[in-house]
């Protein structure tokens, strides 16, 4: 990962960390506060439905008593006491209620029977069961001629008789329904809904509430009745519905009425209990959750909006730096790779003053001075080098040039001598000049050859054949496999040479001739370090993409010194020599592309390494 | 001397009115408010005074001669024989003739009548039959059968309003029928000029219209009687006319003899008579009164709650259906059963007219068509939705017919009610028929000019 990256990574992690921080921290609060205010209407609207709820009871009450204290309701207690025929009142409930807007009204005999039942007008000399409460306006469940059952609040009272007001004749017990219209006349916030649930069984008593499961009265989504009628989604409702009526006590929870986040309702279920404490009904409270997931979406929504936004302004800025700061350092790094290949001349831009212009100015600097260095150094070497051949030239020219001056002074001194003795120093003194003017050409020809090294001619040469060959130049015998017995004056015979080839051809693209003599100067050299003999192995093989050409040798071995100086030209470890040969085995090998090196410790023998790139056995 | 004659001449005087008073006059509009459709079949008070039969049912409930003449049985009831009045008019001036009475008795029932045949032979009308129908003319005096001109009406007169009748149909609107006197009726013009019915009253409307003289007759049902004598309304009443009764399917859970026995056995009749209708019907066990037949008492009436409770045992608590046929009262006397049947084990359930499905229970009103007891029984069974001649009119064997009726529990007697009407101070000579229906050809008003 590169500079840039990092920088524009850890800019985008800032921004995401600290905008879900926020954005986090908001969320948990607007929910808080939201909560709250759910949990402020649920209370307010508690208060306010006992308030309705009392007064509605107040007024059932007081149409009761309405009723109980005409004149007309006496007369019918005075009627019946009199003739004990409550016959021709059996409608009278029905006009009474009609009259004082109840929806219930009863009117029963001392005896407990109904006179008249305005609900349920059939029901005339059955007994009402119903325990009278001690409050004077309860709730109760009473059951209707369909056989269905209805909730009302109810309100009981003696009626005396119009002659004797202090008797009791007739008990009148009148209510209003607990319905969808009560509901509707309940004030509710906006996005407040209020819903009503029944058993369609008689609902258990107190003492029997906390004993019974959940499971005995089973919830039915169609008795969960709301102002409008019907409940969206009701059975989402039943578990908290249920938990009311098993246990008796105020329930809360959040319902999902659907599967999305906008539909949820913060819930409470109230229960509605009759005059012995069980309850009757549960009330349910449901505020709307869509606000609050609004306003939580909307907040998210720009929090990703900021965080996208952020992200961008990252990658700019990361750009941005970039372009301040890891550019140049890339371009400085790039610099410095090429300084590596070779390349010292290699400058960068200087921009600033900061410390990147400082490392720019520096590194501009360094380079100068390398390039300054490099080039003192070769002209130095240049020097060193002129000086070196032209010590080795004034050494080499020296040799042949001594003798030929001591044949010239002898011949001029010879001249003085009688005929026959001139005669003879004349002939002995020329052949020596021959011999030391040929060994000037020779010395002058390698010079010249090595000054003028040919480009080479490359061709498809198998590296095995040209190693046999070298071989079979120097080794003849062993190349023939003919045991040859050891002559002491012949180096080659006291040389043990082994050819190791590979076994399959190893290409190469190189010049025969050139080739062969690079071989032939290390096979040469090898001799020379095996001035008792010794074992010479000569070995091809492939390595990956090369060919490796190996020459290792049992001489004296060289040093690490020596070692470093091997392919200087003119630097030679032997006395005689020109000290050109493993230059020029250098020069070859780099004409071909190939890379030389020396492994050899004091001692222990010295094998030459040449490494040549390897083509495949097509023709090239 | 002149002192007697001058007083002579004052009580004469004063008698004079009393007689012209007991004389009734021509003219007038009688005003009349009903509950219901007057128009409605049967029973429909305004297809009384419209329309006529081939027989008619008198006051004291016996038939007697209307379009037909005579009529005789033959072939063991099997065949009938009536031979229609001549000169009779529809109130159009077609002349009725055999041909029309069959036509118009052929569109009443079409596939669905007593008999098999009926065709036109001369001025009579013959009626042929697979089994024996021993009660036909008393049939035929039924609201039922009565004789419309059909095919005939314009576009002003509703279908079958075309009768031989008192009076004739003139128009109908704004819930107002409007009938005038048929001056050329074979029964002779009535005294009355015309008829007002005014429909859809409600029976507290009605009462208040006679109370204030807006209206002449009103319907005063049987378990408002007691409360119409408290409010001073005159009141005429009629003997039994309508058996309140159940009739139970036979079908589904009620196939089971002894589910239908634990029904009977669950009613409490007292409450019915005492309370819904107020102590003005009479609680019977029998399908005839006692009136008719003398062995009523045979019937029990008492309920048995425990041996409804033995009779039902262990039987499926299947939901019945209880229907009522008629207004609040009826329906009213629907739930007191439904509490009584629940009283006894059974699920039932209270079902408004029409609106249920499948009814295993309804409740209903048979009307008393004759007061031959022979001849009301097999009305009544046809009402009933049982029909079978009855052949034998003797009380042994009428009493075995009804025994046998009524152990298969399939009909139910509980109470027998009166017919009874409020009539304002100007109506005279208003009589009831037999079933209850008003006489209102006869009826005459004081103050008529």
């Amino acid at each position: 990962m590169n500079l840039r990256q990092k920088l524009l990574l850890l800019l985008s992690l800032m921004v995401a960390v600290i905008l879900s921080a926020v954005t986090w921290t908001v969320l948990v609060q607007i929910r808080q506060v939201f909560e709250q205010r759910d949990q402020e209407e649920t209370a307010l609207f508690v208060s306010q439905f006992q308030r309705e709820f009392q007064h509605r009871s107040a007024e059932v009450a007081a149409a009761v008593d309405r009723i109980a204290a005409s004149e007309r309701m006496r007369n019918v207690a005075f009627e019946i006491a009199q003739s004990g025929d409550a016959a021709p009142y059996v409608t009278e409930a029905q006009t009474l209620a009609q009259d004082a807007q109840l929806d219930f009204l009863e009117v029963t005999g001392p005896d407990g029977k109904i006179v008249s039942s305005a609900q349920w007008p059939a029901r005339f000399g059955y007994f009402e069961s119903y325990v009278w409460a001690d409050q004077a306006t309860f709730l109760k469940t009473e059951d209707l001629v369909d056989g269905s059952s209805a909730l009302g609040i109810f309100a009981f009272r003696a009626v005396g008789r119009s002659d004797s007001p202090g008797a009791q004749a007739l008990i009148l017990l009148g209510g209003k329904r607990l319905d969808k219209a009560f509901l509707a006349d309940l004030p509710t916030a906006p996005g407040m809904q209020i819903a009503l649930y029944r058993h369609e069984d008689q609902a258990p008593s107190a003492t029997q509430q906390g004993h019974l499961g959940p499971d005995m009265f089973p919830f039915d989504s169609k008795r969960l009745i709301g102002a409008a009628g019907e409940v969206a989604h009701a059975d989402r409702y039943g578990p908290l519905i249920n938990s009311a009526f098993h246990s008796g006590q105020q329930a809360s929870a959040i319902l999902y009425l659907t599967d999305r986040r906008e539909d949820s309702v913060s819930a409470t279920a109230i229960p509605l209990k009759g005059e012995s404490g069980n309850v009757l009904a549960v009330l349910t409270v449901a505020i709307s959750r869509g606000g609050m997931v609004e306003a939580q979406r909307q907040i998210r929504d720009i929090a990703y909006g900021v965080g996208v936004g952020g992200i961008v302004l990252a990658i700019v800025a990361s750009l941005w730096i970039a372009a301040r700061i890891s550019r140049p350092i890339e371009q400085l790094a790039r610099a410095a790779e090429q300084v590596a290949e070779g390349d010292w001349d290699t400058r960068v831009a200087e921009h600033g003053r900061d410390e990147i212009g400082v490392l720019a100015r520096s590194f501009n600097h360094m380079t100068g001075e390398l390039s300054a260095q490099r080039d003192r150094l070769v002209q130095t070497e240049r020097v060193a080098a002129w000086r070196e051949l032209a010590r080795r030239l004034a050494h080499e020219l020296k040799n042949p040039l001594f003798p030929l001056q001591l044949t010239v002074e002898n011949l001029v001194r010879a001249r003085e001598l009688p005929d026959a003795e001139f005669d003879e120093v004349f002939r002995e003194s020329t052949r020596t000049l021959g011999m030391e003017i040929a060994n000037l050409k020779t010395i002058i020809g390698r010079f010249s050859d090595f000054s003028r090294m040919p480009r080479p001619q490359l061709e498809r040469v198998d590296a095995n054949e040209a190693l046999r060959r070298v071989a079979a130049l120097y080794f003849p015998a062993s190349m023939r496999g003919v045991e040859q017995k050891v002559d002491e004056k012949k180096l080659e015979l006291k040389i043990d040479c082994s050819l190791k080839n590979a076994s399959e051809p190893l290409w190469i693209d190189a010049d025969p001739e050139l080739l062969h003599r690079a071989l032939s100067n290390l096979v040469l050299n090898a001799m020379d370090a095996m001035p008792d003999g010794g074992s010479l192995t000569l070995s091809a093989q492939a390595r990956q993409e090369d060919v490796e050409i190996r020459v290792e040798d049992s001489g004296a071995g060289l040093t690490p010194e020596e070692c470093e100086r091997l392919f200087t030209p003119y630097y030679t470890t032997k006395e005689h020599g020109t000290g050109l040969g493993l230059a020029i085995v250098q020069s070859v090998v780099a004409d071909h592309n190939g890379a030389i090196a020396v492994e050899s410790r004091e001692g222990g023998g010295a094998t030459f390494v040449i490494t040549l790139p390897r083509v495949d056995g097509s023709i090239s | 001397m002149f002192r007697q004659i001058a007083i002579s001449c004052l009580l004469t005087a004063m008698a004079l009115p009393a007689v012209a008073h007991t004389r009734p006059h021509y003219g007038g509009t009688l005003r009349v408010e009903v509950e219901g459709d007057p128009w409605q079949r049967p029973g429909g008070l305004a297809r009384q005074l419209v329309l006529d039969g081939l027989t008619a049912t008198s006051v004291d409930g016996n038939v007697r001669p209307a379009l037909a003449v005579e009529w005789k049985p033959e072939n063991d009831n099997h065949r009938w024989q009536f031979k229609l009045r001549s000169d009779v008019h529809f109130h159009n001036g077609t002349l009725v003739s055999s041909t029309n009475v069959v036509a118009a008795l052929t569109a009443i029932c079409g596939a669905g009548c007593p008999w098999t045949t009926v065709r036109a032979v001369g001025s009579s009308v013959i009626f042929l039959s697979d089994a024996p129908l021993p009660s036909l003319p008393e049939l035929l005096a039924t609201d039922e059968y009565r004789i419309a001109l059909s095919g005939a009406e314009d576009g002003a007169l509703p279908a079958g309003s075309i009768g031989t009748g008192p009076f004739q149909f003139v128009s109908f609107s704004n819930g107002v029928l409007l009938l005038a006197a048929n001056d050329n009726c074979w029964q002779g013009r009535p005294f009355l000029d015309s008829v007002e019915i005014h429909a859809h009253r409600s029976i507290h409307d009605q009462w208040l219209d006679l109370s204030v003289g807006r209206a002449d007759l009103v319907e005063v049902p049987a378990e408002q009687l007691r409360h119409a004598h408290e409010q001073r309304l005159n009141v005429v009443v009629s003997g039994p006319a309508s058996l309140l009764a159940l009739t139970v399917s036979d079908t589904g859970v009620l196939s089971n003899a002894n589910l239908r026995a634990s029904i009977a056995y669950a009613i409490d009749r007292s409450a019915l008579s005492n309370v819904i209708f107020q102590k003005q019907g009479e609680i019977t066990g029998s399908l005839l009164p006692a009136e008719l037949t003398g062995y009523s008492f045979l019937f029990s009436t008492e309920r048995d709650l425990n041996k409804a409770h033995e009779l039902r045992g262990g039987a499926s608590s299947q939901q019945l259906t209880i229907v009522a046929e008629g207004g609040p009262e009826m329906q009213l006397a629907a739930q007191r059963m439904a509490l009584n049947l629940r009283d006894a084990g059974f699920n039932i359930q209270v079902a408004s007219s029409g609106a249920a499905q499948h009814v295993d229970i309804t409740l209903r009103k048979i009307a008393l068509e004759s007061s031959e007891p022979g001849p009301a029984l097999e009305l009544m069974l046809r009402k009933a939705g049982s029909p079978a001649p009855v052949l034998e009119q003797t009380p042994a064997s009428l009493y075995k017919i009804e025994r046998q009726i009524l152990d298969a529990h399939m009909v139910i007697p509980l109470l027998y009610l009166p017919c009874a009407y409020g009539v304002g101070g100007r109506v005279r000579d208003l009589r009831l028929r037999a079933d209850g229906s008003p006489l209102l050809a006869g009826a005459s008003l004081e103050d008529a000019p």
